[in-house]
């Protein structure tokens, strides 16, 4: 018997194979440990996945809620002896129930307002930041959350809401020029990604990153061109477009002729380093994208490469450090952020318990997933406040949007910082 | 036994969730489905409820109802046994204990917690860890193994070699009987009175009832610990080395060997810095008093150097040192980089006679045309050979089952044993008579008919069937009171 | 017994090993009197033995050196005493893998004389050791002051061939030190009493000698800074390998028996043990010395190795008759139940001796019935008094030694509760005629 290779839909899980049922990733899954279910574990979400390649399962209203039901977070791919590549495992499933069951039409419509609008089109996005902001200055916000009106709304509507970060003015959310020159002896010339999300909701964070890396001898190239990677589409099982963003983020970067291509979000730089796996089926991008892949860099790992130039300025306060999972898991990045913050002065690092645990917000988990997004930021908000520490460090736009809301909720005063905010205090920024 | 109606099945899932409530009790098959197997993939079966009960009044309640229904039952920790010991009997109820994992106190003083069985093992050191302390019995899937599952399979570890298995390790248990009675054996004193009811019931493998709440004792850490990897180029230098330390007075509190095939996989999985090229390793770790551990230590590289170790290394700190043993802990789970899948044999020896059994294991496996890793306990003398197959070749199953099999009779023969800490389950009940005889295996019945008179909790396991006990009985065996009523079955 | 039996008996072992009449005076209990003793010399003949008398219906007490003969309740009928100093050999003992196999009837001193030749010892240091059998020794779950750091039987003990009552020879458990084939049936026999079944051979799990050993005494002027102490020793870093915890009284009978000997005069001493390779055992005599000084302790002294075997029997040998209680508590309740225990004795006009393995919670206390002129009643009411304090701190107090009027007023065994009834669906299922030690043990087992 000739073994064939399993797929879903032309998408390879044949990694399934490599599982081999030890189960040593189970009580690393955030989903599994809140409800002791097996298959909302890795090890039975992988098994449904083999069992719907092989035909012995189809996807019943049981296996779309468990598989939907995954983070997508991969810590459980840092606990696999096995090497199990579970995140692509995952979003061939999601993409597999995205076109067996694409939902009603309220659910389609959003989703093509989300993947196909805004997160496709910069300046829609942008658009849309500019009426959330009106939305927010007029005082209407403050209105609709005091009227006990967001109760009302649909579940994934009411997150939404709760999660809407106060947005900057207009003139924090202007884009990056296109080339900022090195400070001091030049160590090479980058590109910056700037992402979609980000740097409409937190342009600061490009500003910091950029300025850091001047700072730190490198010559800034902010491709003007670049839209969205991709990585949300292609969590959220929107295969076709994810591949399409891929394409073009490679073409824009390619032509910034950088030596590398630096990240400050945690899931569009896992998503940008997979790129030669996604494409690995297209003989025209396969290579292109691999080369391209090699090159992308988190802000931290560039970073760390080299101890951070002087002077810096003391920070005297204490934090705590939570790690992003696509950061931790998904690009296995761990001293790094750590060793960085231990290079400013007067600064004190207190370890969270369960750092490496997923927040909750999981790219837009905790508005398709509100309930379980709820338990795991509560997990995550009682872990802060047991360190006593007067920031939570992080370097995701997503955590940061969430542990905030989770700190608000539970009327604590705590900031919530990326690492490179933290880092441009000790700059004098 | 009989298969549940459909109507039958809704009233009991309607039944099931008044006691414990709305997303506490799974029936739609594909829910199940996962649910079919242990970590070993061998054996499947399927059940008809899954249930998760909060409290050892939800067990009981359970229990009591499959009781009156007779429908066998069997508690399932977190499903990561390896000899299908959680499995349940075609149809039936298996109780998920992965809802009750709290530690419900924890007492420095007198040096013990009390926890739920669906604590992950893991997570009991780590609770108490910030204190000194530490749970000392540590499976090598104790990131994720509950304490629950331990208590049945009377779990081992590594460091089992100086501090004892998992019932030298527990004081009290709360019990849910096969009748639904919730009972205490123990309690949190050093001693209990009359029959040693939680040394029998501890390595019980489910069979016994489900234990609801459990007491051990946790042990300060070690003032200071040292680990040291020997490196051979021949597995038998290895073997010999294992041998050497015990004789030179030393009890290290581990002694583990990784052969070659092994540290490809596990160098493969996180670069733990086991040299690839060498034919087997030795970790040894010593602890105890930071005064004395490095004269140990001297002990113990001479006796490997002796033996023909080719390097001897010190971990120099406790980075290196949790890596050697993320190595050694994640190894079986690694062999997924080398092998779709393997069955894990889990034989025990004389210590001594590991360069024979070691030597014969390997002829056994050549000679089915397969593959080998052993990576194990070696100071105990608990072998553990992993057999790689692919399960989507025809035949290769059947051949690692009788290789499997020939192993056992081999560390049978040299008076050892065939399950040193994963317990014989539904994988190597057939196995019984290689070392009990059938008046072995009688008394051991009428103890678990004192325990599971109607025989629900967690049937069809430990026991061998009726042929192959057929086939080794040559001891005269009378028929006990109660048989002769039909009130318990012979195997 | 019938003569017809007795001829049956000397058929199966010899003449000369079976016992009647005047002979039988050692093996007279509470004044009861066996039918006969019988000395098997193979397993084959103890599985001849207990078939017999279990289809003439006679009960059977397993006797090894007789050391607890009088452990709990004598049987109505003494029966036939199963003697098993005959079968006394080492079957194996295979250095490198710190095992040995043993007949059940070889005394510990016998076996540890066997053991030490090549450097090792079975880590259980019961009491008399000369006398005490292998098998009576893992039947009555006996162990001593050594346990702190080694534990107990249940510990050692890896493999074991028992008789059972119908005449099976059954082995449980093997000669490996890690194994969970089965059901542990060498747990289920320690400490049984010989109410399951006749153990005749046992596989133990040993330990290198240790290069040194060394027993510390410390003085006290207030028990309950010595209860402090052994709190605080337990929380160190240190590894005693024993803990004892005497009061005035047990003190002075140590001291009386042995001078020179610790602190005479003191209300309460600690006596440490320690063991380990000369340069552990010295920095940590030197540490105790540290520790014990913030916490009240004085005269701190080297005692000799002699003293170790009289630690257990400390508190008994404080008066020439008494009734021994073990209480099982806490560690951290030891001292106090200590004191409690020895005022509530006072305030009935009695005189006690405590003393504790006190790391691990189990307390002998001993009143004294010195003249036998003490009012059955007064001395019933203290020894449930005494076993209040063990059940007030959940544990519970088994009477070790006492006149038959006092066992019967007081009750040997403490209340078994739930646990009893699977105890005796267990007896039942082994030991169906009930022939086996009848009535000896806990729950009328």
């Amino acid at each position: 018997m000739a073994h064939t290779p399993l797929t879903l839909r032309g998408l390879s899980v044949e990694g399934v194979n490599q599982c081999v049922h030890c189960g040593l990733c189970l009580a690393y899954c955030p989903t599994f440990s809140e409800l002791g279910t097996e298959m909302d574990s890795p090890r039975g979400r992988i098994f449904m996945i083999k069992a719907l390649a092989e035909g012995r399962m189809s996807l019943t209203d049981p296996a779309v809620e468990h598989l939907s039901l995954c983070l997508d977070c991969r810590a459980c791919e840092t606990a696999c002896p096995s090497g199990v590549p579970y995140g692509r495992l995952i979003e061939a499933a999601k993409a597999e129930i995205e076109r067996q069951r694409p939902g009603g039409a309220v659910r389609r419509a959003f989703r093509w307002l989300n993947f196909g609008v805004l997160l496709g089109h910069p300046k829609m996005l942008r658009a849309a930041a500019a009426g959330l902001r009106l939305y927010q200055a007029s005082g209407l916000q403050a209105l609709v959350r005091r009227s006990g009106l967001v109760s009302r709304l649909p579940g994934t509507l009411s997150a939404w809401e709760a999660l809407l970060p106060s947005l900057p003015r207009a003139v924090d959310r202007a884009p990056l020029p296109a080339h900022i020159p090195a400070e001091g002896e030049r160590r090479g010339r980058v590109a910056l990604l700037t992402g979609c999300v980000q740097s409409v909701v937190f342009g600061a964070h490009n500003r910091a990153t950029a300025r850091i890396l001047a700072k730190n001898g490198y010559e800034l190239v902010v491709p003007q061109a670049q839209g969205c990677c991709g990585a949300l589409n292609a969590h959220g099982g929107d295969h076709a477009r994810a591949l399409s963003m891929a394409k073009e983020t490679i073409g824009v970067f390619e032509a910034a002729r950088a030596d590398a291509v630096v990240v400050n979000t945690s899931g569009c730089g896992a998503h940008m380093k997979a790129y030669g796996a996604l494409l690995a089926d297209d003989p025209a991008w396969a290579g292109r994208a691999r080369r391209f892949a090699a090159g992308v860099q988190d802000i931290s790992e560039l970073l760390a490469k080299a101890p951070l130039r002087g002077p810096l300025r003391p920070a005297p306060m204490t934090v705590t450090y939570h790690d992003p999972c696509h950061v931790v898991h998904g690009q296995k990045i761990r001293k790094e952020p750590r060793q960085l913050l231990a290079q400013v002065p007067g600064l004190t690092l207190v370890e969270l318990p369960e750092a490496d645990w997923c927040c909750g917000s999981a790219g837009i988990y905790n508005l398709t997933q509100p309930e379980m997004a709820a338990r795991l930021l509560a997990r995550k908000v009682g872990h802060v406040e047991s360190t006593g520490a007067q920031a939570v460090v992080t370097a995701n736009p997503g955590c940061i949007l969430q542990i905030q809301q989770g700190l608000r909720e539970r009327g604590r005063d705590v900031a919530v910082l990326h690492l490179v905010e933290i880092l441009e205090k000790a700059y004098g920024g | 036994m009989a298969t549940l109606t459909a109507d039958r099945k809704r009233a009991l899932r309607t039944e099931l969730e008044g006691m414990l409530g709305r997303g506490a009790v799974l029936s739609d098959p594909d829910e199940l489905l996962v649910y079919e197997s242990d970590g070993l993939t061998l054996f499947r079966a399927l059940a008809d409820f899954v249930v998760f009960p909060q409290s050892a009044e939800h067990v009981s309640a359970v229990v009591k109802l499959a009781h009156r229904e007779g429908l066998p039952f069997v508690a399932r920790g977190a499903g990561t046994g390896l000899s299908g010991g959680c499995l349940p009997a075609e149809g039936g109820i298996v109780l998920s204990l992965m809802r009750m994992n709290r530690v419900l106190e924890v007492d420095y003083d007198n040096q013990l917690a009390v926890v739920e069985p669906g604590l992950v093992n893991l997570h009991l050191s780590w609770k108490v860890g910030p204190k000194g302390y530490y749970y000392a019995p540590d499976p090598s899937s104790q990131q994720a193994c509950t304490i629950g599952g331990n208590i049945a399979n009377n779990s081992g570890g590594p460091h089992t070699l100086k501090y004892g298995v998992t019932t030298n390790h527990v004081l009290g248990l709360e019990v849910v009987m096969p009748d639904g009675e919730i009972v205490w054996l123990g309690g949190k004193t050093r001693e209990s009175q009359g029959y040693d009811l939680i040394g029998v019931f501890v390595g019980s493998e489910g069979t016994f009832g489900i234990a609801t709440k459990i007491v051990v004792r946790i042990l300060k850490k070690p003032q200071a610990v040292k680990t040291v990897l020997a490196v051979f180029d021949e597995v038998d230098q290895a073997s010999a080395a294992v041998s050497e330390i015990i004789a030179r007075g030393l009890v290290p509190a581990a002694v583990e060997m990784i052969d070659q095939l092994t540290i490809g996989a596990v160098e493969d999985a996180f670069g733990c810095g086991y040299p690839r090229d060498a034919a087997a390793a030795l970790l040894v770790e010593l602890d105890g008093l930071a005064i004395g551990i490095e004269t140990q230590a001297e002990r113990i590289v001479a006796a490997c150097r002796d033996s023909g170790a080719r390097e001897v290394r010190t971990a120099k700190d406790e980075a290196e040192r949790q890596l050697l043993w993320k190595g050694r802990k994640s190894a079986f789970g690694a062999y997924g980089r080398v092998s779709p899948a393997y069955m894990v044999m889990d034989g025990v020896i004389p210590r001594t006679r590991l360069p024979y059994v070691l030597r014969r294991v390997n002829e056994i496996v050549d000679a089915h045309g397969l593959r080998v890793g052993n990576v194990f306990h070696a100071g105990d003398g608990n072998l553990h050979p992993n057999i790689l197959y692919d399960p989507r070749k025809p035949g290769e199953e059947a051949r690692v089952v009788a290789a499997g099999a020939e192993i056992m009779k081999v560390c049978a023969e040299v008076g050892g044993s065939i399950s040193g800490e994963h317990g014989i389950g539904l994988e190597k009940a057939d196995f019984m008579p290689f070392i009990f005889s059938a008046a072995d295996l009688a008394l051991m019945q009428r103890l678990k008919h004192a325990f599971n008179p109607q025989g629900l909790c967690n049937p069809g396991k430990v026991f061998p069937t009726r042929k192959s006990c057929g086939e080794a009985g040559a001891v005269a065996y009378r028929p006990h009171a109660i048989e002769e009523q039909g009130l318990a079955q012979r195997f | 017994m019938q003569p017809a039996v007795l001829e049956k008996l000397r058929s199966i072992v010899g003449a000369p090993h079976v016992l009647t009449g005047v002979d039988l005076s050692p093996y007279v209990v509470e004044g009861r009197t066996p039918e006969a003793a019988v000395f098997p010399g193979t397993v084959d003949e103890v599985r001849a033995v207990v078939t017999l008398a279990a289809e003439s219906e006679i009960p059977v007490i397993a006797w090894g050196g007789g050391t607890a003969a009088a452990a709990g309740v004598a049987a109505a009928r003494a029966g036939l005493v199963l003697g098993l100093t005959r079968l006394d050999r080492v079957v194996e003992h295979e250095p490198g893998d710190l095992t040995a196999t043993v007949e059940a009837g070889r005394t510990v001193a016998a076996l540890q004389a066997t053991l030490r030749e090549r450097g090792q010892w079975l880590s259980l240091d019961p009491p008399d050791e000369t006398r005490a059998t292998i098998g009576g020794v893992f039947a009555a779950n006996a162990s001593g002051p050594r346990r702190q750091l080694y534990g107990t039987a249940r510990d050692l003990l890896i493999g074991l061939t028992v008789v059972t009552a119908e005449g099976a020879v059954v082995r449980g458990g093997g000669k490996v030190v890690k194994n969970v084939a089965g059901y542990d049936l060498p747990k289920l026999f320690v400490g049984s009493y010989g109410t399951l079944g006749i153990i005749v051979e046992c596989t133990v799990k040993l330990r290198p000698r240790p290069d040194d050993e060394r027993l510390v005494a410390v003085s006290f002027d207030r028990m309950k800074d010595a209860g402090a102490t052994v709190r605080a020793l337990m929380a160190s870093d240190l590894i005693p390998n024993a803990i004892e915890l005497l009061d005035g009284a047990s003190l002075r009978a140590l001291t009386a028996s042995a001078p020179p000997a610790p602190g005479a005069g003191a209300s309460a001493a600690l006596l440490v043990g320690f063991d380990g390779v000369p340069d552990q055992v010295a920095w940590q005599v030197s540490e105790l010395g540290r520790l014990v000084a913030a916490t009240g302790g004085r005269d701190v002294r080297e005692v000799p190795a002699e003293t170790w075997p009289r630690l257990a029997r400390a508190a008994a040998a404080a008066f020439p008759a008494c009734a021994v209680m073990r209480l099982s508590v806490l560690p951290t309740q030891v001292a106090d139940a200590m004191e409690q225990g020895g005022e509530l004795a006072r305030g009935r006009g009695m005189a006690s001796a405590w003393s504790a393995h006190a790391g691990v919670g189990v307390v002998t206390a001993s009143l004294a019935l010195a003249d036998g002129r003490q009012d059955l009643g007064v001395v019933a009411a203290v020894l449930r008094e005494w076993r209040g304090i063990a059940r007030g701190c959940s544990g519970f107090a088994v009477l070790d030694t006492a006149p038959l009027a006092v066992k019967e007023a007081v009750g040997v065994w403490d209340d078994a509760g739930a646990a009893g009834r699977i105890m005796r669906r267990i007896k039942e299922e082994l030991d169906p005629k009930n022939v086996l030690n009848p009535g000896r043990f806990v729950d009328s087992i």
